[in-house]
C-alpha cells in the first residue's frame, strides 16, 4: 500500500467534490437552510394555531346561569373568565350564544348546525338540550332537601347530555374542541362544587384527595433522555445520507465519465484507489452529520425558546438545554467508526452502479437495511445488554444513549464488545468495497437488458454441470420465501397442543414441501449433473463418514453449551418457550425409531441436499471458499426461523460447510447432521434412563439439576469434547477427498465478467 | 485552435525491440441473456519500439478488451501478455508504469483544470515536483495547450479534452502509448492533429498501439496492422505484406473480404 497515492487520490476527490455544486448543496447548503426553514414553519404554524380564535356556537345556554346556581358559563362573546387559566387563553375562544326557540327540536337543530360546522362557519358547536336547565334545577332542589333519618336513597332526575359537535378532519376544529372540552369540564366541576356547598357537604365528598406528582428527574436528566434518543438517530441517518451521494459520484460518476479507466491504468493499486475514495466519502459523511446536528440543534433550541416565551406555564420542552459537552464528545467518537462503516457500504453499493442515476436507486435498499437497526433502540423495551450490544449499529446507538444519559457505569462493560463488533463490520464493509473494485464484472459491467424469457431459456439451455453462485443464491432466497409463506399458511391449522400426527405432518410438509421439492426442481431444471451437484457422485468415503459421525458426538457438549450461551444472551420469549415445550412434549410421544427417522434423519438428508448440496456447490465457484461456507451457513441459519436457533444452526452450518468442501461428498455431512440432531433428541432420555454412575460421570451433580431441559455436561466433558472435535476436524480436513473433485475447484475459476 | 501539422505518410523504417507481446490471449465472460461470451480468443501479436501498431476492427471486435488486458484492467482467461518485458498479470503495477493510456471518451475530469489533471497523474506516477513541472511545461508547449492551463474539463471542447488527455498519458514519458479509438468524436482538424501526434511519438521511438475502426487511419499511420473480427485476428502484417498475402491492393476491400470469409466459415 502506497500511502502517498492514497493521499493524492483522497485530496483530488475531496477537491473534486467540493467543486461539485450538487454535492455541496446536499451536504452543506440543504442542512443549513432546511432546519431553520423547517423550524420557522413549525413555529409559525403553531403560533397560528395558538393565536387562532376558535369560533364556538353555544345553543340553549340562556337559562343555565340560574339553573347552575349562579355558576357562569358564557359572558358576552366569551366563555366565563373563571373557566380559564389566563386572559390569553380566554381570548382564543369566541362564543356566539344562540337562543333556543321554544319549539326547539334537538335532531333538526343538530342537522342544521352540523351543516354549518362542515361548511366551516363554526369550529365547535355546543348544544344544551331544552330540558337541560330545568332538570339541573330539579337536581339542585333534590340535593337541597334535608336528608331523612334513615338516609333513604333518592332518585335524582336524569339530566340530558349536552352535545359537542366538532370536526376532527379540520385542524382548527380539533384545537378548538380541546379548548372547549377543558372549559366545559371546569364548568362542570364548578357546578359540582356549588351543589356541594348548597347541600352543606365538603368538596372532599367528590375529591377526597389530590394526587401530588413529583418528577424526580432533574431538567438535565430530562433533556438528556430526550437528546439520547434523538441525537444518535439524526447523526447516523445523516452520516449515511452524507456518505451515499459522494460515493455514487466517486464510483458510478467516474464510470459514467470514463475517468475510472484511466485511474485504473495508473500505477495506483485498487486498494489505494478504494482507500482514497473511502476517506473522501468518510469526510463528507462526518461533515454532513455534524452540520446537520449543529443546524438542527440551534434551530431546535430557537424554536423551543420561542415556545417557552409564548407559554411559560408549559415548562418542559421550552427549558430544553443543549446536550452536555461530554455527550457531543461521545457522539463524535462514535461517528468515526459509523461514518467509516456507512462510507464503505455506500462505496461498495455505488461501485455496482453504471451511472449516477442507477446509483441513486441503491440508496433506498441500503437505507431500509440500516434503518431498523437505528430505529429499534428507540423503542422502550430495548435495553443495553450483552446481546443487544453485539448487534451492529444498534449496539452503538444503545451505548450512545446510555452515555448521553450520563450512565457511564451502565455503558462501560459494553464498550469493548460494541467496539469489536463495529470494527469487524467496518473491516468487512471495507473488504467488500475493495472486492467490488477488484471485480471485473462490477467495474466493467455492460448494460444488460434483462429479459426474463431469454434468461430462463438460457438457464435451461446452457445449464452447467453444477449450479452457478447466482443460482445458489436464488435457491436460498426461494427456500426462505417458500418457508415463510408456507408457514404462514400452516398457522391456519396451528393448535396449542399439537398431536403426534400433526407434528409429523407439519414436519413432512416443511421438509419435503418447503425444502426438498424446490431443491430438486432447481437441480433438475438448471443443472446437468445432479449427482455431482448434490456431492453424491463416486463411492462413499466411509472413513470420513465415520470421522464426521464421531465429530458430531464430540461436538455435542460444546454445541449444547453454545446454545445455552446464546439463550442467555438473547433469551427466548415466553410464547416461543411454550411453543417449543409443547413441541418437545409432542415429539417425546413419538416412538423413538420414528422420532429418529423423522426428526434426525429426514432433516439431515433434506437440508444437506439443499444447503451443502446445491447451494454450497454453486457458491464454491466464488473465489473465496470461506465466503462460500459463510454464506451457505448464514442461509442455513436464517431458515431456522427462531433467532436463537438460527445462531446455533449457522455455527453448525460452518462446520458442515467445511466438511462438505473438504470431503467432496454429502454422506459425511448427512451423518454428522443426523447424529447431532439425534443426540439433541435423545440425550435427555438417555440421561434419564442411564445409571447414576454414568449420569454423574457425564453431567456431574445430576440430582441438583432436576430439570432435564437444563441439563448440561460437566465442564471437563465439554473441554475434552472440544479438544477431540478439533482433532477430528483436522483429520477430516487433511484426509484426501476420495470423491471425484468437481470440475470447478474452489478458487480455480475467475470471476465472470 | 491550431494543431501542429506534419507529414503523416511514413517510409518503411527499422523498428526496435519488442515492447508489447500478446501470446494466445483470450477473454470470455458471462452474459445474463446470452450465456458465455468470448470477447477475444487466441490473440497473438507483437508491437515494437518505434512502431505504430494498429488493431483494426469493427465495433465489438474485441479491440477494447485486448487493450484493457494490456493495461492490466482486465485479467485474461488464457494466454499471457508482456509490456516492456513485464508480465501483465504478475507485474501489473510495473506494466502500468510503462503505458500511457488514451481512451475513447478522453477521460478528463470535469471539475479539474488541464494543469491539475496532468499534475495529478504525474504525481501518481511518482515524479518529483521539479521534474514534473518542467515536463508539464514542455508538454503544454509541445501540445500548444498553455491556454488550457486553468480551464476546467467541463468547459473544454472535445479536441481540447483530447489534448489534455494526451498530456496526461505522456507525463511519465512511457515507452508504450495506447490509443483506444482516440479519434472518435473528434472533428477533422482535431483528429488530424491527434494522428500527427501519434506519428511524432512513433518517430520518437515509442511503441504506439492504435485501435480504430477507420481503415484510412490505420493505412496512413501504422507500420503494421492486425485485423480483428469477433475476437480473433484474421490477418496481420505490414500493409504491403497484407496486400501480397491476400492479393488485394485496397485495405478496405481486403478488410471486407476477410470479414466475409470469417463470417461464412462455420
Amino acid at each position: 500500500m502506497n500511502w502517498r497515492n492514497v493521499k493524492l487520490i483522497w485530496r483530488r476527490e475531496l477537491r473534486d467534490q467540493l467543486r461539485d455544486r450538487r454535492t455541496l448543496f446536499m451536504v452543506a447548503v440543504l442542512p443549513m437552510l432546511m432546519y431553520p426553514l423547517l423550524g420557522m414553519s413549525v413555529f409559525q404554524l403553531s403560533q397560528f394555531m395558538q393565536t387562532h380564535e376558535g369560533r364556538v356556537a353555544v345553543i340553549g345556554a340562556g337559562d343555565i346561569f340560574d339553573a347552575a346556581g349562579g355558576v357562569p358559563i358564557v359572558e358576552g362573546d366569551r366563555f366565563a373568565e373563571p373557566l380559564f387559566d389566563s386572559p390569553a387563553d380566554r381570548s382564543r375562544l369566541g362564543v356566539t350564544s344562540i337562543e333556543a326557540r321554544p319549539d326547539y327540536d334537538l335532531a333538526s337543530a343538530l342537522d342544521e348546525h352540523q351543516a354549518k360546522l362542515e361548511a366551516g362557519a363554526w369550529d365547535v358547536v355546543v348544544f344544551f338540550p331544552p330540558t337541560f336547565a330545568s332538570r339541573l334545577i330539579e337536581l339542585r332542589a333534590e340535593l337541597a332537601k334535608p336528608r331523612g333519618e334513615a338516609g333513604a336513597p333518592r332518585a335524582p332526575p336524569e339530566i340530558p347530555q349536552p352535545v359537542v359537535l366538532y370536526n376532527s378532519g379540520r385542524e382548527s376544529s380539533q384545537v378548538a374542541f380541546l379548548r372547549v372540552e377543558r372549559v366545559l369540564s371546569r364548568w362542570r366541576q364548578a357546578v359540582v362544587s356549588q351543589n356541594l356547598a348548597e347541600s352543606e357537604l365538603p368538596t372532599a365528598v367528590t375529591t377526597p384527595f389530590e394526587m401530588l406528582q413529583r418528577d424526580i428527574a432533574s431538567a438535565d436528566v430530562r433533556s438528556g433522555a430526550l437528546w439520547s434518543k434523538l441525537l444518535p438517530f439524526v447523526l447516523f441517518v445523516w452520516a449515511l445520507t452524507g456518505a451515499f451521494y459522494p460515493a455514487v459520484d466517486l464510483c458510478a460518476g467516474e464510470k459514467e465519465r470514463g475517468t475510472l479507466e484511466t485511474l485504473l491504468a495508473s500505477p495506483a493499486e485498487r486498494n489505494e484507489i478504494v482507500l482514497g475514495k473511502l476517506l473522501t466519502v468518510m469526510c463528507f459523511s462526518i461533515f454532513t452529520a455534524c452540520l446537520n446536528l449543529a443546524s438542527m440543534g440551534l434551530t431546535g433550541k430557537f424554536v423551543m425558546q420561542q415556545f417557552a416565551a409564548m407559554s411559560p406555564a408549559d415548562g418542559g420542552l421550552g427549558n430544553l438545554g443543549f446536550p452536555p459537552f461530554t455527550a457531543i464528545l461521545w457522539l463524535l467518537l462514535a461517528l468515526l467508526p459509523m461514518a467509516a462503516l456507512f462510507s464503505a457500504l455506500s462505496l461498495a453499493c455505488a461501485s455496482f452502479a453504471k451511472s449516477t442515476k442507477e446509483g441513486q436507486y441503491y440508496f433506498m435498499p441500503l437505507f431500509l437495511c440500516t434503518m431498523p437497526l437505528m430505529l429499534m433502540p428507540m423503542s422502550p423495551g430495548v435495553e443495553l445488554n450483552l446481546g443487544t450490544s453485539l448487534v451492529p449499529i444498534m449496539g452503538v446507538v444503545l451505548l450512545l444513549r446510555a452515555l448521553i444519559e450520563g450512565n457511564l457505569a451502565t455503558a462501560a462493560p459494553y464498550f469493548v464488545p460494541t467496539s469489536i463488533v463495529t470494527l469487524i463490520c467496518c473491516w468487512l464493509a471495507a473488504k467488500w468495497a475493495v472486492a467490488q473494485f477488484n471485480s471485473e464484472s462490477v467495474l466493467f459491467r455492460e448494460s444488460e437488458q434483462f429479459n426474463l424469457k431469454l434468461w430462463l431459456r438460457r438457464l435451461i439451455r446452457d445449464r452447467e454441470a453444477t449450479p452457478t453462485p447466482k443460482l445458489a443464491m436464488a435457491l436460498a432466497a426461494t427456500l426462505l420465501l417458500v418457508k415463510f409463506f408456507g408457514e404462514l399458511l400452516m398457522t391456519r391449522f396451528a393448535v396449542s397442543e399439537p398431536s403426534v400426527n400433526f407434528v409429523l405432518f407439519t414436519l413432512g410438509v416443511s421438509q419435503l414441501g418447503f425444502i426438498l421439492i424446490p431443491t430438486l426442481l432447481f437441480a433438475w431444471c438448471f443443472t446437468r449433473d445432479q449427482l455431482r451437484t448434490f456431492l453424491l457422485r463416486g463411492s462413499v468415503p466411509w472413513r470420513q463418514v465415520g470421522l464426521a459421525g464421531l465429530l458430531a458426538v464430540t461436538l455435542h457438549p460444546v454445541g449444547l453449551e453454545l446454545t445455552r450461551a446464546i439463550q442467555l444472551l438473547y433469551p427466548l420469549s415466553e410464547e416461543t418457550k411454550l411453543r417449543l415445550v409443547a413441541l418437545a412434549q409432542a415429539i417425546a410421544d413419538v416412538p423413538w425409531p420414528l422420532m429418529l427417522a423423522g426428526f434426525a434423519l429426514l432433516p439431515a438428508v433434506v437440508e444437506e441436499l439443499a444447503f451443502r448440496g446445491f447451494i454450497l456447490s454453486g457458491l464454491r465457484k466464488l473465489r473465496s471458499p470461506s465466503a462460500a461456507v459463510g454464506i451457505s451457513a448464514v442461509a442455513f441459519g436464517i431458515l431456522h426461523g427462531v433467532l436463537q436457533q438460527s445462531l446455533s444452526a449457522a455455527i453448525l452450518g460452518l462446520v458442515l460447510g467445511i466438511i462438505a468442501l473438504r470431503t467432496n461428498h454429502l454422506a459425511p455431512c448427512m451423518l454428522f447432521h443426523a447424529t447431532y440432531n439425534g443426540l439433541n433428541l435423545l440425550y435427555p432420555q438417555l440421561a434419564g434412563n442411564a445409571s447414576a454412575e454414568v449420569r454423574k460421570a457425564l453431567f456431574g451433580d445430576f440430582e441438583a439439576k432436576i430439570s432435564l431441559e437444563h441439563l448440561s455436561y460437566r465442564p471437563v466433558i465439554v473441554i475434552l469434547g472440544s479438544g477431540l472435535a478439533l482433532l477430528l476436524l483436522r483429520a477430516l480436513v487433511r484426509s484426501p477427498a476420495v470423491a471425484p473433485a468437481p470440475a470447478e475447484a474452489p478458487g480455480a475459476t475467475r470471476p465472470a465478467l | 485552435m491550431q494543431w501542429p501539422a506534419t507529414e503523416l505518410a511514413q517510409p518503411p523504417r527499422a523498428v526496435g525491440r519488442p515492447m508489447v507481446e500478446a501470446i494466445g490471449l483470450a477473454k470470455s465472460y458471462d452474459d445474463l441473456a446470452r450465456g458465455k461470451l468470448t470477447a477475444i480468443e487466441e490473440l497473438t501479436f507483437t508491437a515494437h519500439a518505434g512502431e505504430a501498431f494498429a488493431l483494426l476492427g469493427p465495433n465489438g471486435a474485441g479491440k477494447t478488451t485486448a487493450l484493457r488486458i494490456l493495461t492490466t484492467m482486465l485479467t485474461p482467461t488464457a494466454g499471457e501478455a508482456r509490456v516492456n518485458g513485464f508480465d501483465c498479470i504478475t507485474q501489473a503495477e510495473l506494466v502500468r508504469r510503462q503505458i500511457g493510456f488514451i481512451s475513447t471518451n478522453t477521460a478528463v475530469y470535469d471539475r479539474m483544470t488541464a494543469w491539475e489533471l496532468v499534475e495529478y497523474f504525474g504525481q501518481l506516477h511518482g515524479l518529483p515536483d521539479d521534474e514534473l513541472h518542467a515536463r508539464m511545461e514542455t508538454l503544454f508547449t509541445r501540445l500548444e495547450m498553455h491556454n488550457l492551463r486553468n480551464t476546467l474539463g467541463a468547459k473544454m471542447s472535445t479536441g481540447m479534452r483530447q489534448k489534455a488527455s494526451i498530456a496526461r498519458a505522456l507525463i511519465h514519458d512511457p515507452p508504450v502509448i495506447v490509443f483506444d479509438e482516440a479519434t472518435n468524436g473528434l472533428d477533422v482538424l482535431a483528429a488530424r492533429a491527434l494522428l500527427t501526434e501519434v506519428s511524432r511519438l512513433r518517430d520518437e521511438g515509442k511503441c504506439v498501439i492504435f485501435s480504430t475502426h477507420i481503415m484510412r487511419e490505420a493505412e496512413r499511420l501504422c507500420d503494421r496492422i492486425a485485423i480483428l473480427h469477433r475476437g480473433k485476428i484474421l490477418a496481420q502484417g505490414t500493409l504491403p505484406e497484407l496486400r501480397e498475402q491476400h492479393a488485394e491492393h485496397d485495405l478496405e476491400e481486403l478488410f471486407f473480404q476477410l470479414i466475409h470469409e470469417a463470417d461464412n466459415t462455420p
